[in-house]
Parts: C-alpha cells; structure tokens; sequence
C-alpha cells in the first residue's frame, strides 16, 4: 500500500513540476546593426556668450563622429528629432526617441564660468527611461576638441563596457617626394586628424616611432651622417636624447607596458637578435641568441612575455618567450610569412601582417597561436598598431605606382576586430608606420 | 468440438449485445448538436479581435491604467473569475444567454472586416466553456468588455501538461528577440555572460508587467566589479523592452504555456 501511495505521489509531482516549468529560451545572437544614438545640440544660455553657438554645435558634432567612425553606433540626424533642445534640457520626452529609434540619447548644457568653459553631458537610455551617466567637465574655451572626445570616450564605455579610445594621438611618418628620395618627417595628430603637427624637419630619415604607454615620451630610429640612432622624445617640452647609438643596425624599438624598459631587434655581423634596454639605467640585455633574424619585437601588457618573429624554421613566423628570453615558442601555423607581431593592450590578441602569394593581410590570432583571422588583405599593407582598448588597428597600405612611376600613395587606414569597420585615417601627405597612443592623462 | 463452438459463439453474441446497450457510441444519438455551435464558433472568434478595438480606445493616456487591468483580467484562466464574482447577484442564465448572444451579433456586425483569426481559433472552440462564461459575466461591464471577455476566455485551452513551445514558435519568438538585442560584436565575453531576464506576456504579446532579471544575475549587476555585466544585462533588458509587444504571438491556444518565459541572453557565441 505504502509503494502504491509513494508511486501515486511521485507521479503527481512529475506531473505538477512538468505543467509549471518555465519556458526558457535562449537569445545566443543579437542584430549587428549599429546601435541608434542621438547626440543633440548641448543647450546653452543665449544670453551668454555668441561663441558657445558654434561650440554646442561642434562638440555634438565631435562625439557623433567620433561614435559613427567605431562601426558601433549610428548617430541619427539632427532633422529626425521630435523634441527640441531647449525642452529637452528639463527632461528628455523618451517615447519622441524611442519613435525615431533612439536607444540612448546624449544631451548637455554649456556655459562660461571665469573665462572657462563649463560642458555639463547626460546620457539617458530611452528604454529603461532613466539617466545613465552624468558628467560635468570645465576647460579652457580652445580645449572644446578634447573635452568632446572625453565625453564620446565616456559615453562608449558605458554603452559598451570598455574604455573608449577617442582622447588619444596617432604618431606616424609623414612622407613626400620621389619615391627614390623621400623626406620623412615625424608627425602627430588627434584620432580623428585634427591638431596635425610636425615633430621633426625632415631633414633625417625617421623610422619606427612608438609611444610611451605611460608617460607624453615617444622613441624613434632616426639615421644621423648615415648612422642610426635612437631617439627619446617628450613630445610636451620638445626635449629630445639619444638613447643609444647601437654598432650595428637597430630596428624597431618598442616601450616596456610600464615604459622603463626598450625591447629592439640589432644585426651584427648578418644576424639580428633581440635585445632590451632599461631607459634609466641604459643597460642592455640580449634576448635571443638564434643564428636566424630575429626582429619585431612586443611586450604583452603584463610585460610578462615577448612576441617576435623569427626564420629560425626556415620561413617568417611568429613567436613568444617570457620577458627574460626563455620558453621560445613559435605560434603562428598557417601558410605565408608573418611579421611585425603586436600585442593587444588587453591581452588577448595578437595583430600581425602576413604575406601570402604576393598579398599583404592585417590578421589577429590568440596568443597562443589559435583563432587566426585575416581582417584586411590588399597590395602591400603592414605596421598594424593597436588602439588603447584593443579594439581597433591602424596600419599604413600602400597603393603600387604605374608604369611611368605615378600614383603610388602610402595612407593610414584603420580596421576593427569584426574586420567589417575599416576606414581611410586623413593625412595632409602620405603616411606610414602609425603607432597609436594610449588615453592622454 | 460442436459443443464448445456453439457456446463461445453465444458468449461473445452476449458481449456485443450488453456493449450496443451500455455504451453510449451505441446509444446517444442526440450528441450531433455540434453544427450549431459552429455557427456560433465564427461569430466568437470574430469577436476576439473585438480587444483591438477597445485597445485602442484605451490608448487615451487617462485609460491606461485600466487597460492594463483589463489585460491582466483577460489572461486569467477560466476559473479564476468565478471565485471574483461569488458575491454578485446571480441572474438568470438564460437570460443572460440571450443577451450575450444579442450582444454578439450585434459586434459580429461592426467587426466584419476583421476576419483573420478565425480558423486558427475554430479547432479550439469548447461550447461547454462559453455557456460558463455566459453565466459569468458582471453585469456592470461594457458591451466591449462583455464580448472581449468573452473572446479571449473561450478560445482558452486547457493547459497542457507538456509544457513546451512548437519549435516554429520557439524560432519565431527567438527572430524577435535577436533582432531587438544590439550586441556589440568586437566585446570579449566569458563563460559567465548569460543574462536571464522573466517576461510576462498578455495573449496579444504585450508585456503584462515589467521584465525580471532573475536574482542571482540582479546581484551580479549591483556589484562594483561587474560594470561590463552590468551593461551587458541592460543591453538585454533593452531588447525587451525594444520587442514590447512581440509582433508575432505563439498558439494564443497555449497561452498558458507562454504567458510566462525566461529568456537567456547568452552572447558567448559571438566571436568564437
């Protein structure tokens, strides 16, 4: 009787448990359109100054363009609004945004306090209809570029959950000329090119220039009566040293992740070999000791570990060893040469150029060798540099010359991680060997 | 031999005619009723699409908070609202049979055009349970409220034991989902990114109330360290408001099975 009132109650509760199960349903893909954002005018006192008219109207401008060019976000037009600024400035009317689209809105106010500029944003999502993010930034009225950055780096953090990378520089070679006889200048300018300058008078060859991650310092090779040289710049006072003047040919210098330290391949004798130098002390430590060229040297961000390439194998791979020289490993597998590795500042990539069949591709794989994904292929294209979230890469390509020796250009370009965002970075002349920097301090 | 032929062949003339006299497929022939309700089974489901008509009227911004009641009221099972009225006069069924009825027609009329549902609804049709509703309706409701009532209860089925989606509806009500939710493509997510957020629905898709991010996901988000969850959960909870009301609604038959969902929003996926 027992096993018969165990097995009735039994089944009653497979019964009942069955009929109030939840339905679950799994949601593994979203849609990879941009997000829909709107950027409005930031209100401002028409009492006040004229000039905060043009300023609202550039910062809005600034932070759309700079949140259109990630791929992620799509701005919508200013003609699309429903709810005018001024109204907008009490209290975003969020039905008006969801009609038009608009997942998040940014609005903010401007005003002149003691001759500084006082920027106030907001971020509203018009779904959960609340504010999301709040900031108020004062700088000079000239500073308005920069502090426009700051709030379109603000806004894709908090609507993507990484840093943003709009506050940062671009350092690249600048070059004109036959392409027998280039001058190549070092210049500076904003991720967006703006504030384009001209670091050095072209007078020297300059090759390779790289950030510090940590301090406003650049480095560089520079061929001095045909000599060459590395140069550490603080690009804030203009002072400039050389940092070593090496017997034998130096490539591609490169900052330790806490800027202490100089990683750079030096041939002697046909064989190039890694090496590092301490910046304060100037000792310098070989690294690999391979009968092969080894050159191109990068620190992982933890400054753990080294990724080079090598021909040790008999053709141009990658490989990684720790800091100190040891472990050499090659990771790279695929058919093809691979050069110029570069280590994601988040660690988990590596960005490379690869030479297949006569083409040129700007490729990631983890940093173990696996996940190889080309991103970008094309005549002659390399030097990828990494953005300071490990989103984006920028690289130089270049297009051949025809047969009277004309059009040949080099441009920087730049490419996301989805390989679908890529777009051309304006320089005044033609460009190589960018090394982008890390959010400006 | 003979003997033993003879007496099974008696048995088993004995046994067909005991099952022609007890059993009722035998014996009931006034079961054939059914055409007429079928008539009927038209009329009701083109009163189901009666609530658009009064949603609308709803969608005044002082009638919201009814709606909503309305809504609620509406997704209710069948027996719920008995125990709501046992204390209302109760008259008499006949009457209120034909008032109904008259009430029906009368909606059939102003509602011709809206015909689409019917089919769907026909195989579902239960005359049992509209003669209990029938008996049920309050008196101090509107003609609207009467039929709308009226519609959505009778086109409810019993709820199913197995409680589980067709994989048509499961894939159509994903399709939506996936395309509300803007996922950020170039983002690493872990093993633990999944965001489970509750939704209740009413039968024409819309939310009943405001999605649930499920506990332990909600503690999640509220700690310091976990800002990247925190956003991504939003980005989820986002999509479901986006998709309010879903556009296109399982078997409103099984709404029971339905009303209720947990939705797992995993991008793990993504750049694998």
């Amino acid at each position: 009787m027992k096993i018969i009132t165990s097995v009735i109650l039994f089944l009653n509760f497979l019964i009942i448990s069955n009929s109030y199960a939840l339905i679950e349903i799994d949601i593994t893909e979203g849609n990879r359109e941009p997000f829909p954002i709107a950027v409005t005018e930031f209100f401002y006192d028409l009492s006040q100054d004229d000039e905060l008219d043009q300023i609202s109207d550039d910062i809005s401008s600034v932070i759309s363009a700079d949140l259109e060019r990630t791929g992620l976000f799509n701005a919508i037009e200013e003609e699309a609004f429903i709810q005018n600024t001024a109204s907008m400035h009490i209290r975003p009317r969020y039905e008006d945004w969801r009609l038009i689209n608009v997942q998040a809105l940014v609005t903010g106010e401007l005003s002149i306090e003691n001759d500084k500029l006082r920027v106030e944003f907001r971020l509203w999502d018009t779904y959960a209809e609340r504010e999301i993010e709040a900031l108020v930034l004062i700088t000079t009225i000239e500073n308005w570029r920069r502090i426009s950055h700051m709030i379109a780096d603000k806004v894709y953090e908090r609507l993507t959950g990484e840093d943003g990378y709009f506050d940062t520089r671009i350092l690249y070679v600048s070059e004109n000329g036959p392409k027998n006889n280039r001058v190549k200048k070092l210049a500076i300018m904003d991720q967006d090119s703006f504030n384009h300058r001209y670091l050095t008078s072209g007078k020297e060859l300059v090759l390779t220039p790289r950030f510090n991650p940590v301090r406003q310092e650049i480095i560089y090779l520079s061929y001095f009566k045909n000599l060459p040289r590395v140069y550490l710049l603080d690009i804030q006072t203009g002072i400039q040293e050389v940092i070593g003047d090496f017997n034998g040919m130096t490539f591609a210098p490169r900052f330790s992740p806490d800027g202490n330290k100089i990683v750079f391949s030096l041939a002697r004798d046909g064989n190039s070999d890694i090496y590092v130098m301490d910046v304060n002390s100037r000792i310098v430590e070989r690294l690999t000791e391979s009968p092969s060229i080894d050159t191109s040297p990068s620190y992982s961000p933890d400054g753990k570990r080294i990724t080079f390439n090598s021909d040790r194998g008999g053709s141009q791979q990658i490989y990684v060893m720790d800091s100190k020289g040891r472990n050499q490993k090659r990771i790279s597998r695929g058919t093809g040469n691979y050069a110029t590795p570069v280590w994601s500042p988040r660690g988990d990539l590596i960005a490379f150029t690869k030479n297949f069949k006569g083409r040129y591709y700007i490729g990631v794989m983890r940093t173990d060798g696996t996940g190889e994904r080309l991103l970008t292929e094309n005549w002659y294209q390399e030097a990828p540099s990494w953005s300071s979230n490990g989103r984006v890469l920028v690289f130089y390509r270049e297009t051949p010359a025809n047969d009277d020796g004309e059009g040949h250009s080099s441009m920087l370009w730049s490419i996301d991680l989805t390989g679908f965002n890529e777009r051309q970075i304006i320089t005044p002349e033609d460009a190589s060997d960018p090394s982008w920097s890390r959010l400006i301090q | 031999m003979k003997y033993s032929i003879i007496s099974s062949l008696i048995l088993h003339l004995g046994i067909i005619l005991m099952a022609v006299i007890s059993l009722p497929i035998f014996n009931d022939p006034e079961l054939d009723m059914t055409p007429i309700i079928q008539v009927e089974l038209i009329e009701i489901a083109e009163k189901t699409n009666v609530p658009e008509v009064s949603k609308k009227q709803e969608k005044k911004p002082e009638k919201k908070d009814e709606k909503k009641k309305e809504d609620i009221k509406v997704t209710k099972p069948i027996i719920k609202p008995k125990d709501e009225k046992s204390n209302e006069i109760v008259k008499d069924p006949v009457e209120e049979e034909e008032i109904v009825k008259e009430k029906i027609e009368k909606k059939m009329l102003e509602n011709l055009p809206i015909k689409k549902p019917i089919e769907k609804k026909e195989d579902k049709y239960d005359p049992l349970k509209l003669f209990e509703l029938i008996d049920k309706q309050e008196d101090s409701k509107t003609i609207i409220e009467d039929v709308e009532d009226l519609g959505y209860e009778a086109i409810e089925a019993t709820p199913s034991l197995d409680k589980r989606l067709s994989l048509d509806d499961e894939a159509a009500i994903r399709a939506q989902f996936m395309s509300c939710w803007s996922l950020d493509a170039g983002r690493i997510y872990d093993d633990t990114d999944i965001v489970s957020i509750k939704i209740f629905l009413n039968i024409d898709g819309s939310h009943q109330k405001l999605p649930e991010i499920i506990e332990s996901h909600r503690n999640r988000m509220a700690k310091p360290n976990e800002s990247r969850y925190k956003i991504l959960a939003e980005g989820a909870l986002r999509a479901v408001r986006r998709c309010d009301p879903l556009t296109t609604v399982p078997n409103i038959n099984e709404y029971d099975i339905w009303k209720e969902m947990q939705l797992n929003f995993d991008p793990r996926e993504k750049l694998r």
